[in-house]
């Protein structure tokens, strides 16, 4: 197969995997969107109006995240307990194409609830054509690094009791407890290094400098308080993750 | 050049301190164009060799070649000549049977025509039409599992590894599928399969091998495996006989309702006129497959536990 035929093949695991079941199931476009939304809501109830944007933004990223969830359930589900991962191993698809195939189907799936999000933010925020621009680039790596991420694990478990539990905590911890609903200045000084732990925390300040908010983390240093920081940062973090769902996970078994 | 060549095959299984030899240098060729059937018990090891061969698994020691190419090294040209339907696979819920062939003969590379006309001829022949555009989810395991077969048998793939494909289908299915394997043989693909069914490896079969504890204990046409019990003829007998009367004629099997016993031909009128004397039903016919395969399997069993 030609690398023509591998982006054609991943495309149309994005239409069977992703747009058929959305289209026939649309219910699944509130399930993904309920979750962010119920964080915003809690945000808008108790805390101050001036962080709403963030919580908005949030959802954003939020959603871009989660498709690393997603991934690592939907993959160890086809491969574990419907046997189909391994149906394309035994192919002419290569495992980019695979893998990118199944990215862009979490990406169907989250479009919906993003684009929903990014509608109040124009509601609530002067974001301009520029910004949403950076926005979604922001989102397109997020959501590569976490979808690479996802793929990854999911190939490390031969049991799907065991992957449950691991990919909530994983994605739990990057997008509810690092930066991504609320400014990191909102984190005490002292601790905001943990936050730098999160490579979403990366993502959350370059989506809130292009929704036109501030709140980053200052360190004094420029090279550290300069949004290519981040960018490279999350782009370093993206290429790492990607890495090892091309060459450590195991498309084969050991 | 044989289709596949196994060369000292091992495979060891190491999980949780303890390991599971699964493969034990196991040597095997498998002519181009051949329907090949795999036997044995459960984990015997069929579906080990099935993953290594088919580049799903690494092995632990030795080498398989397909085509000539090594399943390990050149694995990306030993994907694009094989198929895969493997042991207890499922379709994707949301899409139906047709949706299935279609979307997956577009994923391998297959042109839109091809795939059309695939999909339509596989669909017939594999008597899918009452359900083919029924989404999976509504399907029962045995409908699921003939779409499965479907799939991978309409991409020709020149070498089709089948793993329990008939697994929970009803006899016409079955036969459905066998006829579909037939063509498929027909038509220039190598075809490995496993199977508890022992009628279904004798249906479709060239040759088989039995395998047990990831050795080959036999290789070659099933009237051969069946012709190495040196007994070519079973009797039942209703009742009216002892196993101990029975037992210098041939190989005893009894169960609370009947007695079977498998002997040679010369011994057949002596019993029937004992049998009709004594006024007993008796059943003649030729020994089975399944038989032959007990006996071969026991007797491998036994010499490992000696």
């Amino acid at each position: 197969m030609t690398a023509r035929s591998q982006a054609y093949a991943a495309l149309r695991i994005c239409y069977f995997n992703g747009i058929l079941p959305l289209w026939r199931s649309p219910l699944l476009i509130a399930a993904v969107f309920l979750t962010p939304f119920s964080f915003l809501f809690f945000l808008f109830v108790i805390a101050p109006r001036a962080l709403f944007p963030y919580g908005v933004v949030g959802g954003v990223l939020f959603t871009a995240l989660f498709t690393g969830s997603g991934m690592l359930n939907d993959c160890a589900y086809l491969r574990l307990e419907r046997q189909l991962q391994q149906v394309f191993v035994a192919s002419p698809l290569r495992p980019l194409a695979y893998i990118l195939g199944m990215a862009l189907s979490e990406l169907a799936f989250s479009i919906p609830a993003m684009s929903l999000f990014l509608v109040i933010l124009f509601l609530v925020t002067p974001l301009g054509g520029l910004g949403l621009a950076a926005l979604i680039g922001v989102v397109l790596v997020t959501w590569l690094m976490a979808t690479t991420l996802g793929f990854f694990v999911s190939t490390m478990f031969s049991q799907l009791r065991e992957i449950w539990p691991i990919g909530t905590l994983i994605f739990s911890i990057l997008s509810i407890l690092p930066p991504i609903f609320y400014p990191a200045t909102e984190i005490p000084a002292a601790w905001r290094w943990v936050a730098y732990l999160a490579p979403s925390t990366y993502a959350a300040q370059l989506a809130d400098r292009a929704a036109g908010l501030g709140g980053q983390i200052t360190t004094g240093i420029p090279a550290l308080d300069s949004p290519f920081f981040d960018l490279g940062m999350l782009v370093a973090v993206t290429v790492l993750f990607g890495s090892a769902a091309l060459y450590l996970a195991r498309w084969r078994e050991p | 050049m044989p289709a596949l060549e196994a060369h000292a095959l091992t495979k060891v299984y190491a999980r949780h301190g303890q390991s599971t030899r699964a493969l034990d240098g196991l040597d095997l060729e498998i002519p181009s164009g051949q329907r090949f059937a795999f036997l044995g018990r459960n984990g015997a090891g069929k579906t080990t060799f099935i993953k290594i061969a088919s580049t799903l698994l690494l092995p632990t020691a030795g080498e398989v070649r397909l085509f000539g190419r090594d399943v390990v090294h050149e694995a990306r040209a030993v994907r694009a000549q094989i198929g895969l339907v493997p042991q207890e696979g499922k379709l994707f819920y949301h899409l139906t049977p047709r949706e299935h062939l279609r979307e997956y003969l577009r994923v391998r590379g297959v042109g839109r025509e091809t795939t059309e006309a695939r999909t339509v001829e596989l669909v017939e022949a594999m008597g899918l039409g009452p359900f083919a555009d029924t989404p999976a989810l509504r399907l029962s395991g045995g409908q699921q599992q003939r779409a499965l077969v479907a799939m991978v048998l309409a991409t020709e793939a020149p070498f089709l590894f089948l793993d329990e494909p008939t697994l929970g289908m009803d006899p016409f299915a079955r036969r459905q599928v066998w006829e579909v394997i037939r063509r498929a043989a027909r038509r220039g693909s190598t075809v490995l399969l496993t199977t508890h069914y022992l009628d279904e490896a004798e249906q479709l079969s060239d040759e088989l091998a039995v395998i047990e504890g990831g050795r080959i204990l036999f290789r070659g046409p099933s009237e051969r495996l069946k012709s190495t019990l040196g007994r070519e003829v079973r009797l039942q007998f209703s009742g009216g006989f002892s196993t101990l009367e029975l037992a210098p004629f041939g190989k005893v099997i009894s169960d609370r309702e009947r007695i079977t016993l498998l002997t040679t031909r010369s011994a057949v009128r002596e019993l029937t006129e004992l049998a009709l004397a004594r006024g007993v039903e008796v059943t003649v016919g030729p020994v089975t497959l399944e038989e032959a395969f007990l006996e071969l399997v026991g007797r491998g069993i036994e010499e490992d536990e000696s």
